[in-house]
């Protein structure tokens, strides 16, 4: 650093009288010191590199609008993941939170009629098999408890105010079986579902909405046209998919004679219900208790070939197993469509460059007049393309957790930003950078400088 | 002996053309010995433009060598002729070529950047020349702020950066006024003294007046030389 640098003198005047005459030999008596400095021989990088952001500042517009195809594909890539990374985590929590020793009896969802079987379809379960489960639970000790579910949506009018609300109508051992002890009150008992009674035990959220401030047990709700009254109010189970917090729950009878749209013919045990679920007392019983429900059912419904069963009864894996991995899916399938976004980008980063490259050929020709090799005019160029790409990239991350924060409040389930799909946006965006700027970074290292230079 | 700032040898340039090959330059070959000031005139398509590209590095001959201060810039490829280009060439055009976006400084930092020297050099230098045109008070303008003649004196600087083993300057006064021309012309006679080697493509007689030796170019031909050191190709 510290060289010794001899001011530069003033040049020397000629001498007068022979002014055409070259001073002999006397070359350059300011530029000692600048010999003693060594070049590096390489233009160093950094140099580049403000070469370049001092292009990308100069045109600040411009280069927003080049950047903007990769801004969107990474904000898109960050925003889609986190939310779906997002459901899948709620799904999955409150799935888990039912328990893992839970059997969940349902309609087969058959793959080869394509559509969703509906309750009340000719392969519905029915009250008659639910019962025929309730008569295995008195038998089999490895069994907790036994509950139908059969759920419509409905209005819930209460005094002045009124909500819309899932009514499920099941059995007392719906609170045993998914976990549900009440907040306040307690459940309905078997006495209310053999005679029928109006009585409900309402969610969280719904106490909340119709009797805000003040104590709902004891209170009168409508569903439909049927007045209720409140027996117990269920804990915040948070919200989300599955949560009891927007259900009410009304004895299984109650609700099929007074909710249910329709009557099927076949009397009570004939009723059609969506699911039932089974509890064991541990988790270790129930692989064998799942094949004997299959069994017990098969023979009750007279089916004998087991490949091909109306019905099906899950355990929690494997709900949880097949929800995660449609939601898996899901989440790359809209990474895929964010992908294709953000190669669109680059190919914009690409239009882009080729453009400025065409309109930069003059400083092109003279920065090679100058000295600049091929490979540094390919660095700036390559470099340029990298930096909006770079940049495009940061400020996409930016507007993607931003973006997946508001959904989520939309969508009620919180976004789950994690560091790999943001670091790989990230590095395709950087990819896309290199990728699409060597071309237009090529074409301008290889411009002809005679030409450049007379380019107008 | 120090070796001549450039020597030309057997310098063609030809283009192939349908009906028969174009020469734009035919066997051209001189020598200009460190600290001339040397005149380059002949009618447009004489072949000086050819000749400047060929002698600056930008072109590549088809038969014939160029060497710059003793060294052979035959066969290089472009990364070398850029790099012999930065060194030994310093460029003056007639329309300036300045880069606009870059102050003036910046502008006279750009050779000295391509070769590889450390910012605070670069400055130094930047400025050392700035003030050596005469222009050490304008450093931070822009191109755009200048007058014509400044902006050429800023080019001169920026030729002057890498302290080259020649000038080569192509109507350096074509798009100026009189007056600034010949300010401009003047300091190209200080530049001569204080001991540079010049290279001027004119074709005004008085430009070529004050330099030392006029070289003059016919049909790609070099057709006379007032030194009579160069033998004129047979016609």
């Amino acid at each position: 650093m510290t060289r010794a640098v001899t001011v530069a003198a003033p040049p020397a005047p000629a001498p007068p009288d022979e002014p055409r005459r070259p001073a002999p030999a006397d070359p350059d008596v300011s530029d000692d010191w600048f010999a003693l400095e060594e070049p590096s021989g390489a233009t160093d990088a950094w140099a580049i590199l403000g070469i370049a952001w001092r292009s990308i500042r100069g045109n600040a517009s411009r280069s927003l609008l080049t950047a903007l195809g990769v801004i969107i594909g990474v904000a898109a890539v960050v925003a889609l993941t986190a939310i779906g990374a997002g459901v899948t985590r709620n799904v999955t929590q409150n799935l888990e939170r039912l328990g893992t020793n839970l059997l969940t009896v349902g309609a087969a969802v058959t793959r080869a009629t394509g559509g969703i079987v509906r309750s009340g379809d000719a392969s519905s379960i029915t009250v008659g098999d639910a019962e025929a489960l309730r008569d295995l639970q008195l038998a089999d000790a490895r069994v907790l408890g036994v509950a139908p579910s059969v759920t419509s949506t409905v209005q819930v009018r209460a005094g002045g105010l009124n909500t819309t609300a899932q009514v499920l109508g099941t059995w007392p051992d719906y609170g045993v079986v998914r976990d549900l002890e009440p907040a306040a009150g307690a459940w309905w008992s078997d006495v209310d579902v053999e005679g029928r009674a109006r009585v409900a035990v309402i969610g969280h959220d719904i106490a909340g909405e119709l009797f805000p401030g003040t104590d709902a047990l004891g209170q009168s709700l409508t569903l439909g046209t049927h007045t209720f009254t409140v027996v117990a109010v269920l804990p915040d189970k948070g919200a989300g998919f599955g949560s009891p917090n927007r259900q009410v729950l009304v004895p299984l009878s109650t609700y099929l004679q007074r909710l249910a749209r329709s009557q099927v013919a076949g009397g009570a045990s004939a009723q059609a219900l969506s699911q039932v679920f089974v509890r064991a007392t541990d988790a270790r019983h129930l692989e064998a208790l799942q094949a004997d429900v299959t069994a017990l059912l098969a023979d009750r419904r007279g089916e004998f070939d087991l490949s091909a069963l109306s019905f099906q009864v899950q355990n929690q894996a494997d709900t949880l197993e097949s929800l995660t991995s449609v939601s898996r899916t899901l989440t790359l399938f809209l990474g895929a469509i964010a992908g294709i976004s953000l190669l669109v980008g680059g190919i914009g980063i690409m239009n882009i460059m080729l453009v400025s490259v065409t309109e930069r050929t003059r400083e092109i020709g003279i920065r090679k007049a100058l000295g600049a090799r091929p490979q540094d005019i390919r660095l700036q160029f390559l470099i340029e393309a990298v930096v909006l790409a770079a940049g495009g990239g940061a400020i996409g991350l930016a507007l993607g957790a931003i973006g997946a924060g508001s959904v989520s409040d939309l969508l009620g389930v919180a976004a789950v930003l994690t560091l790999p799909p943001m670091a790989i946006a990230f590095g395709v965006a950087l990819a896309v950078g290199v990728a699409f700027g060597l071309y237009p970074a090529q074409r301008a290292a290889r411009l002809d400088p005679v030409a450049s230079l007379r380019h107008e | 002996m120090t070796p001549p700032s450039l020597a030309v040898e057997h310098l063609s340039k030809v283009y192939p053309l349908a009906e028969e090959d174009f020469y734009a330059l035919r066997d051209v070959s001189f020598e200009v010995p460190v600290g001339e000031y040397v005149a380059l005139m002949g009618p447009s398509g004489s072949g000086k433009s050819t000749l400047m590209n060929l002698i600056g590095l930008l072109d590549t001959p088809t038969e014939g060598r160029t060497w710059l201060a003793g060294q052979d810039a035959g066969d290089l490829d472009p990364e070398e002729a850029a790099a012999m280009r930065n060194q030994h060439v310093g460029f003056v055009f007639q329309s300036f070529h300045l880069l606009p976006r870059l102050s003036v400084r910046e502008n006279v930092e750009v050779p000295l950047t391509y070769a590889g020297y450390r910012p605070a050099v670069r400055r130094r230098r930047a400025l050392e020349v700035l003030d050596r045109v005469g222009l050490g008070d304008r450093v931070n303008h822009h191109p755009s702020q200048l007058s014509g003649g400044q902006r050429q004196r800023v080019a001169i600087a920026r030729a002057l950066a890498m302290n080259p083993s020649l000038l080569l300057a192509d109507e350096p006064t074509g798009n100026l006024d009189t007056e600034t021309g010949m300010d401009i012309l003047a300091l190209f006679d200080d530049l001569h003294r204080q001991g540079s080697t010049i290279v001027m493509v004119t074709h005004e007689r008085d430009v070529a007046a004050r330099c030392q030796r006029v070289l003059r170019l016919r049909d790609g031909r070099l057709e006379s030389d007032s030194a009579g050191r160069a033998a004129p190709a047979a016609a």
